[in-house]
């Protein structure tokens, strides 16, 4: 997908254009840590975001969807292609090559809620400390009015501010991930990446942060953008939803879309795997064979060939590229046209 | 009501008429005590695991689902204690005169750690852990972690058991199984590790299997792969399998039978087209709208149950599930609790709901 293909779509209406993004880890062996290869976790990705829209990317462990959340928002460095933030006030601008004191300004308008909210709080602030310290830091309030608003951010996300003075280990899996999301909400932002943010919490409590994620976009239109490998849980919050597979994206469509009509057979066999809660629904697995590719040593061409059902000789050979099957249905598949594949209901 | 009555009356009868039972757990309690006091891990388990079928234990974090398959399987370390209850194994047995018959043994009888419990766990029943990573043990080869335990209950050499330890990473769809056997954990993939683990628990074809949320760290498309594989290992040597979950999705693709735990409760058994299409327990209608429902079409507002599961430590006066409960009934909720009732065949449940009978052993 290039730029020229988003003629369809108003410019304007766009938070967030990434075009080839790319994030290689050297390996590093031996005494002088010398490098002998790369990871290319994220590997030529394509994608853009709407204001105010939820899209999903999901994809298997090590395929590149944290690493390519934590890469748009300059949390890591990009090893190449471009990131384009629609800035309320600049308009668009470029985040790859920015300096730090530019960033700094952007910043407040991107923040991140992590996976484990054991790890991601530290355990000698406390609650009241924790929230305010994105406002400090951009010297946004002090004394009372710092107080008020650190109340307030916690009333929001439906905790009681008088346990601000509490440390986190007092606070449930549950809690300490609304103490989290009061963190990410204190500088207003526009897009705020949820990095598998209700994956380490029960299913009851899951569903109260999903609704608090929903209210909380309504309230203050936000954009998200949800990582997760929770399929279930992604079809629920997700606008759209971006599948990658080995630090490339095979298909990007509509939640409905995908998950009913999926263009590329890898997106088909996550469908057929998602078990339903529905015991008169039991479908047998796509099988597929061997194990995912690794990031350091890719097969040729499209990258998923060596597991796919439907490879031809042809998808060995050519790396297949992200394009528009449909309105606004993006798949990396040399078949893409002609396949007919099964999506989540068999 | 009369089924209600008998079934509470006798306690040793099966809800499940007809069926096969493999074990039976009765009025289980099993506390933790630690330096914060005293944890009600298990408060009155009863349960029926039929023979040959799969049989889901769900519930939130905290519930008891772990505790009580390690209770089964006289694993409950200290300051763990089981304190009061029954469980009784249906070993099946050949007579003399070649006839099979069932050999009661009540597992709560017998010495954790001593030689019958030994010879039984293991052999005849065995669990999968849900990290593979730190059940496996790191400085050893995967044979060599089989081939332990062969050896340990079968009377074979060496050679024997590596043949058998490739035979049955063969038969769990490993790729390569004799260079597998010599590979140690951390060279294998998260998929691998856990077919690695399943081939451990099976290589003395046990009776009954517990498996602890063996696909929760695993991707989607393993995760279907080993659902699968279990399913047929299931079906072919006729084992029973006591899968412990929270995802309530993996338990209606995989379970016969559904067993819902609160607060080391069984709340509500039934046959798992029961807990999905008529469950009968508020908590297990509550647990269902919380989740979202992949392939519904529906994008409704999830509804989550209001509050936290309370800490072990707490105790609760009434129904355990009373204080999040829509459906509470004052003055009878929060007083009493409620036993076990029949609802239909093979359908229990403990909610006031559904019948006035009292836990009997209450107040303790």
């Amino acid at each position: 997908m290039d730029n020229s293909q988003l003629t369809t779509i108003n410019k304007d209406d766009l938070l967030l254009e990434v075009t080839d993004l790319k994030k290689h880890f050297p390996i590093r062996k031996g005494l002088i840590r010398r490098s002998t290869g790369t990871v290319k976790a994220v590997d030529g990705v394509n994608l853009f975001v709407k204001k105010g829209e939820t899209l999903g990317l999901v994809g298997e462990s090590g395929c590149g969807k944290t690493t390519a959340g934590r890469t748009i928002i300059r949390l890591l460095n990009p090893t190449g292609g471009t990131i384009r933030f629609n800035d309320p006030k600049k308009g668009w601008v470029n985040l790859e090559k920015m300096e730090r004191k530019e960033l700094a300004e952007i910043r407040p308008h991107m923040q991140i809620i992590f996976q484990d909210p054991f790890s991601s709080l530290d355990p000698r602030m406390t609650v009241q400390r924790i929230v305010a310290e994105p406002l400090l830091i951009n010297k946004i309030a002090s004394g009372q009015e710092l107080q008020d608003r650190v109340a307030e951010l916690l009333r929001i996300v439906g905790m009681r501010p008088e346990y601000m003075s509490r440390y986190p280990h007092a606070f449930s899996g549950g809690q300490r991930q609304r103490i989290g999301i009061a963190r990410a909400l204190a500088l207003n932002p526009k897009l705020i990446i949820c990095d598998e943010p209700v994956s380490a919490l029960d299913v009851s409590i899951q569903a109260q942060v999903l609704n608090l994620l929903e209210d909380l976009q309504k309230d203050f239109e936000l954009t998200y953008i949800f990582v997760a490998h929770d399929l279930s849980v992604v079809e629920h919050i997700s606008d759209r939803v971006a599948v990658m597979y080995v630090g490339r994206l095979v298909e990007l469509a509509s939640t409905d879309k995908l998950y009913y009509s999926p263009k590329h057979p890898y997106s088909e066999a996550l469908m057929a795997a998602v078990p339903k809660p529905d015991p008169r629904r039991r479908d047998r697995p796509i099988k597929l064979p061997g194990e995912v590719a690794s990031p350091a040593n890719p097969p040729s061409g499209c990258y998923f060939h060596p597991r796919c059902r439907y490879a031809k000789e042809i998808c060995s050979k050519e790396t297949p590229k992200l394009l528009e099957v449909e309105p606004e249905h993006y798949a990396a598949c040399h078949f893409a046209n002609e396949l007919k594949l099964r999506g989540v209901l068999g | 009501m009369n089924q209600t009555t008998e079934s509470v009356k006798d306690k040793t009868g099966s809800i499940f008429e007809g069926e096969d039972i493999i074990i039976k757990v009765r009025d289980l309690h099993t506390y933790f005590f630690t330096d914060l006091g005293v944890a009600r891990a298990l408060n009155g388990v009863n349960f029926d695991i039929p023979r040959g079928k799969v049989m889901g234990v769900v519930g939130e974090s905290g519930c008891g689902k772990s505790v009580t398959a390690l209770s089964i399987l006289r694993m409950v370390a200290k300051p763990g204690k089981i304190v009061k209850g029954d469980i009784q194994y249906f070993r099946r047995k050949f007579g003399p005169d070649g006839k099979e018959f069932n050999e009661a043994i009540n597992l709560t009888k017998l010495e954790g750690m001593g030689p019958e419990m030994r010879s039984i766990r293991g052999a005849q029943m065995s669990m999968i852990f849900q990290e593979p990573m730190t059940s496996l043990n790191p400085s050893y080869t995967i044979g060599d972690q089989i081939m332990e335990a062969i050896i340990l209950h079968q009377k074979v050499d060496n050679v024997e058991a590596e043949k058998r330890a490739v035979a049955i990473l063969d038969g769990v769809g490993m790729a390569n199984p004799k260079l597998i056997v010599k590979r140690y954990p951390h060279e294998l993939s998260g998929g691998m590790r856990q077919r690695a683990m399943i081939s451990l628990a099976l290589s003395c074809t046990p009776a009954v299997l517990f498996a602890d949320e063996p696909t929760t760290a695993l991707d989607v498309t393993t995760e279907a792969q080993i659902l699968d594989l279990m399913r047929e290992l299931q079906k072919n040597i006729n084992m029973t399998i006591v899968f412990i979950t929270h995802n309530l999705g993996v338990v209606a693709q995989m379970c016969d039978y559904v067993s819902v735990m609160y607060l080391g409760r069984v709340v509500e058994q039934a046959p798992v087209d029961d807990i999905y299409y008529n469950p009968k327990h508020p908590y297990t209608s509550s647990l269902l709208r919380s989740i979202p429902h992949v392939g519904s079409g529906q994008k409704e507002r999830l509804q989550p149950i209001r509050g936290v599961v309370p800490d072990p430590y707490s105790k609760i006066k009434g129904c355990p599930f009373h204080p999040r409960c829509d459906q509470a009934m004052r003055g009878l909720c929060d007083v009493k609790v409620p036993g076990v009732t029949m609802v239909d065949k093979g359908h229990s449940v403990r909610c006031f709901l559904h019948s006035d009978v009292e836990e009997e052993s209450n107040g303790q």
